[in-house]
């Protein structure tokens, strides 16, 4: 068992841990306090040089992210909380929600502060109806407190907080597909440029962070950067939590340093593989990560660049485990049939590549596969979205990267799998 | 100005525009489906990718901007942007696109009505794949009405949605969305709010494929068998430039032609379907005498003298009727009978509606009551009264057609007169009441320019060939002027009565034909001759 003291979830298991009472009784705000008295530019900077990256699933810095936002200008700023936790295999923001709200409103009140926003959202997943009732408790008691509304902790700085339910779409996930939505229209990603920070909600400046995201500012800001930078690699650093489900014997939210060996994850924390089976593959950051066997699961580390090294992803940080049992084609058609059914259908590649995918891959289960299939699933795959690729000119095939996230983890299941998959063509031609 | 590269032509544009819309503006093809340039970019057909020097992956030229670059960016010290739309990447992202976009397609171009000037054809024709790769179950779903005239046939669509951006931002009425998602998706109209706004019939235009289909047109034609006439439409002041598509004495088609300095991308269904009030009219072919109550006909020598004869007795004692829905030429001709009063009946009006993107439908039902009084001698104010005070007996009527209704003060002025001359196409109320009808030319087979409300000279052509022995309405004022012997004018055509009004009317000189062209002239600014 790993001997690090959790940061994000210290108090979890506390009685009540998720009222402002308790939060205050262990240090709560006190790094709001201090925000409050330091500059918008000096937050920002420490942010900065905390390194901490995005927990969402693009990894992007988030103190970067907050300085692309125009600090002239007459258009109001916008935060947004993203908390639509749509993954599959990842749910570690809506623990952090029920266990620790106050938390996570710190931590937006800071980068409100830290980007001159005067109102912020949550975009709250529409199933989370329980998680939405206990935010509206939450808030209506920091407003109480004078954590929110008029004149903060009696500074001169307002800040109101807007709770939204999502519908249930995957696609609200993604950050303007969510503005959109929170504007009352389709969730349909928007092209880039313009990006959220210069036109975002209402066309005004937004920055969208994610509920882990937030939740780490209150302990830079009370620790500094440099103990942030301690933990875990320099260029990803600090406190992860991370989702482990599917073929393991404990699955559950489990917060450790970034950079952990994936093998920890499976076998000491949660438990090994159930009934004692051999592990066959694991999505390392949720099913739009690109699927690792058994032998690259057991050597690489839980960071942004020792996945990306190898051809996948930290994503969400949702780690899905799969054991010998698990039929690759049929995971890998419920990967598909998941992303075409989610595929909002804007673009032409996504709309029209995952329910193709889909069509080939239901014909080779039911036995109808043939010998071209192979190939051109992995063409079909590299025009949706492709691997990291600049040679043949991947990315960019679609708005959002909802491309890629379908692209990479069935072309990895075809790759990496492709033994099961000729199986089932091959019974197919035998019996021909 | 940024200096831009794309393939091999050199380029100085504007900052700001898209790499699509320099391409546009120089005649370099980038294919693309979602962009138009009336409506928002979306960028989402992916058809209109290029390679950009620089840039790692391939990106959709309707959303890349050109800028300056800094001078330690230029490329080759000079370009601030090199676009490529022509390497084995570019082309091969088509065919992909292309790919993905006909695996659902139902390749029913025989019996399309698109076929011939559909995107979908010409794209895969000139960028796509010879062959389908594609072994699976295709995506079939019915037809279905979105409005009363507006049918979509979804298997067809690819899901640009220009048509459901047009109904939000070009008509503001929001009738149409897509329903469902992803692979499911399809365009749809609200239940209790189809597509049925004036501007209803543009999405049929815009739509890139044969998706979306006016009922009017729908199996009626092949688009090859169809003469295209550029023209102006009839139907408002506003003189939307349009096509009419015609075979041999029948219109098929009116579709909007852009021109921003007129209506910009689109016209209404006022002009759109206004044709066919023309077709089932019993038009006038030949010269007809009233003789008690039946009307005869009669040879034009013969119609011609007499007129000349009832007009020469009336001396001044004449009221000529202008028309704003006739040409300028038609209405400077009667000017040309200089003795007598001038006047027009009441204008036209119905309820004038501006949408929200600025498109108008004007409440002046004429094309040209701007040019009809630019140049005709004063048109009386109160035509009525003077008729009433200077006792006249006599008139001489350019029908405004069949969209003239008469009330019963006009009925009655007409009633009194003891000579009424109507130049006319159709017998009409107000040609009901003539002693001699001289048969002129119907909207579709005029000649002519008109001047809209915004004071734009343009070309009205013809696609109709004329009927019976109908003649131009300005040839015949011209015989019976000439009759009457005072004058002898000799126009042989429109171009040449136009270059005369110039010299009458300052505003018009320098105007011709050749200089209208396709989009017309302004002559604001120019001072009205009295």
């Amino acid at each position: 068992m790993s001997d690090f003291q959790p940061i994000l979830t210290e108090h979890i298991h506390q009685k009540e841990c998720h009222t402002l009472s308790f939060y205050i009784s262990v240090g709560g705000y006190s790094a709001l306090e201090k925000v409050l008295a330091m500059s918008a530019d000096d937050v920002i900077e420490l942010v900065k040089a905390s390194n901490l990256r995005g927990r969402g699933g693009a990894g992007f810095p988030a103190g970067v992210k907050w300085s692309f936002i125009p600090q002239d200008g007459e258009k109001p700023k916008y935060l947004i909380n993203n908390a639509d936790e749509s993954e599959p295999g990842t749910f570690k923001d809506r623990l952090l929600i029920n266990k620790t709200p106050h938390q996570i409103l710190e931590g937006m009140i800071i980068a409100s502060y830290a980007i001159g926003c005067n109102t912020a959202f949550i975009y709250i997943r529409g199933e989370f109806f329980k998680e939405y009732q206990l935010l509206e408790k939450v808030v209506a008691e920091a407003y109480e407190g004078n954590f929110l509304g008029k004149g903060i902790l009696g500074s001169d700085y307002d800040l109101d907080v807007v709770i939204h339910r999502g519908a249930g779409a995957y696609i609200c996930g993604e950050e303007t597909g969510l503005i959109e939505s929170l504007e009352g229209k389709r969730g349909w990603p928007r092209i880039k440029p313009p990006f959220p920070a210069i036109e975002g909600y209402l066309k005004c400046p937004t920055v969208v962070n994610n509920v882990e995201t937030l939740s780490n500012l209150p302990h830079i800001i009370n620790r500094g950067p440099e103990w942030f930078k301690s933990i875990g690699p320099e260029k990803g650093p600090g406190p992860k939590l991370f989702c482990v489900s599917g073929n393991v014997n404990s699955p559950g939210v489990f917060e450790e340093p970034m950079g952990i060996p994936l093998k920890d994850l499976i076998f000491d924390l949660a438990g090994g593989i159930k009934d004692g089976n051999e592990l066959k593959a694991v999505f390392p950051g949720g099913s739009s990560s690109a699927i690792l066997t058994a032998e690259e699961a057991l050597s690489v580390n839980m960071d942004f660049d020792s996945l990306a090294e190898i051809k996948t992803m930290l994503g969400s940080a949702g780690v899905i485990v799969m054991d010998e049992k698990v039929d690759m084609v049929q995971a890998c058609l419920n990967i598909a049939r998941f992303y075409a059914h989610e595929s909002c259908g804007q673009c032409t590649p996504c709309r029209e590549g995952t329910a193709w995918l889909v069509k080939i891959l239901t014909r080779i289960t039911s036995g109808d596969g043939n010998s071209n299939d192979i190939d051109m699933i992995l063409e079909i795959t590299d025009n949706i979205g492709g691997l990291i690729d600049f040679s043949k000119g991947s990315f960019g095939k679609t708005i959002c990267p909802f491309g890629e996230a379908v692209a990479w983890p069935v072309r990895s299941f075809v790759e990496k799998f492709e033994n099961n998959f000729r199986q089932y063509i091959s019974q197919e031609e035998s019996v021909t | 100005m940024p200096l831009l590269k794309i393939d091999n032509a050199e380029l100085e544009v504007e900052s700001g525009i898209t790499v699509l819309q320099a391409a546009t503006a120089n005649r370099i093809e980038i294919p693309h489906y979602c962009y138009h340039p009336a409506l928002e970019t979306v960028g989402s057909c992916r058809m209109c990718i290029v390679q950009i020097e620089g840039m790692p992956k391939l990106q959709v030229s309707c959303n890349t901007f050109v800028g300056e670059a800094p001078p330690d960016k230029k490329i080759d010290e000079k370009y601030d942007m090199v676009v490529h739309t022509q390497t084995e990447l570019v082309k091969q992202g088509r065919k992909n696109v292309l790919e993905f976009l006909l695996l659902n397609h139902p390749l029913d171009c025989p019996v399309c009505d698109q076929a011939g000037e559909c995107f979908l054809q010409d794209y895969a024709f000139k960028f796509g794949n010879a062959h389908s790769r594609f072994e699976e179950e295709k995506r079939v779903r019915p037809s279905e009405y979105l409005g009363s005239q507006i049918v979509i046939n979804q298997n067809r669509c690819i899901m640009c949605t220009r048509c459901v951006r047009f109904t939000r931002q070009i008509s503001g009425t929001g009738e149409l969305f897509v329903q469902k998602r992803g692979y499911d998706f399809k365009i749809s109209a609200l239940e209790d709010q189809p597509l049925d706004n004036l501007l209803a019939g543009n999405v049929t235009d815009i739509c890139p494929v044969g998706a979306l289909l006016s009922t009017d047109y729908i199996h009626k034609n092949r688009i090859w068998n169809l003469h295209e006439q550029p023209s102006v439409c009839q139907d408002c002041s506003v003189g939307c430039n349009i096509n009419v598509f015609y075979q041999k004495d029948r219109i098929f088609r009116v579709s909007p032609r852009e021109n921003h300095d007129a209506n910009g991308y689109f016209i209404c269904d006022i002009g759109r379907y206004g044709f066919h009030r023309f077709e089932e009219i019993e038009r006038m072919t030949s010269p007809m005498r009233r003789d008690e109550e039946e009307l005869t006909e009669i040879q034009w020598d013969e119609a011609i003298k007499v007129v000349a004869k009832n007009l020469s007795d009336a001396k001044e004692k004449i009221v000529f009727v202008a028309s704003p829905f006739h040409t300028n030429e038609t209405n400077f001709m009667l000017g040309r009978f200089q003795k007598g009063f001038f006047g027009a009946l009441p204008l036209i009006e119905e309820e004038g509606i501006t949408y929200p993107s600025g498109f108008s439908i004007n409440s002046d039902r004429s094309p040209n009551h701007r040019g009809m009084n630019d140049v005709c001698p004063s048109i009386l104010e109160d035509m009525a009264s003077e008729i009433d005070q200077q006792n006249i007996k006599v008139m001489y009527i350019l029908d405004d057609g069949v969209d003239r209704e008469l009330d019963q003060e006009w009925k009655e002025i007409l009633m009194k007169m003891d000579f009424v001359v109507v130049q006319s196409y159709a017998l009409t109320e107000v040609a009901e009441s003539a002693h001699i009808i001289l048969p002129g030319l119907a909207p579709f087979e005029r000649e002519g320019t008109v001047t809209n409300d915004q004071g734009r000279v343009q070309w009205l052509r013809p696609s109709l060939p004329l009927k019976g022995k109908a003649r131009p309405d300005w040839r015949i004022i011209m015989e019976v002027v000439n009759t009457m012997g005072k004058q002898e004018l000799s126009y042989s055509d429109v171009g040449e009565i136009l270059a005369e009004m110039g010299k009458c009317f300052p505003a018009y000189e320098g105007v011709s034909l050749f200089r209208l062209g396709d989009y017309g002239l302004s002559i604001n600014g120019k001072v009205k001759s009295s």
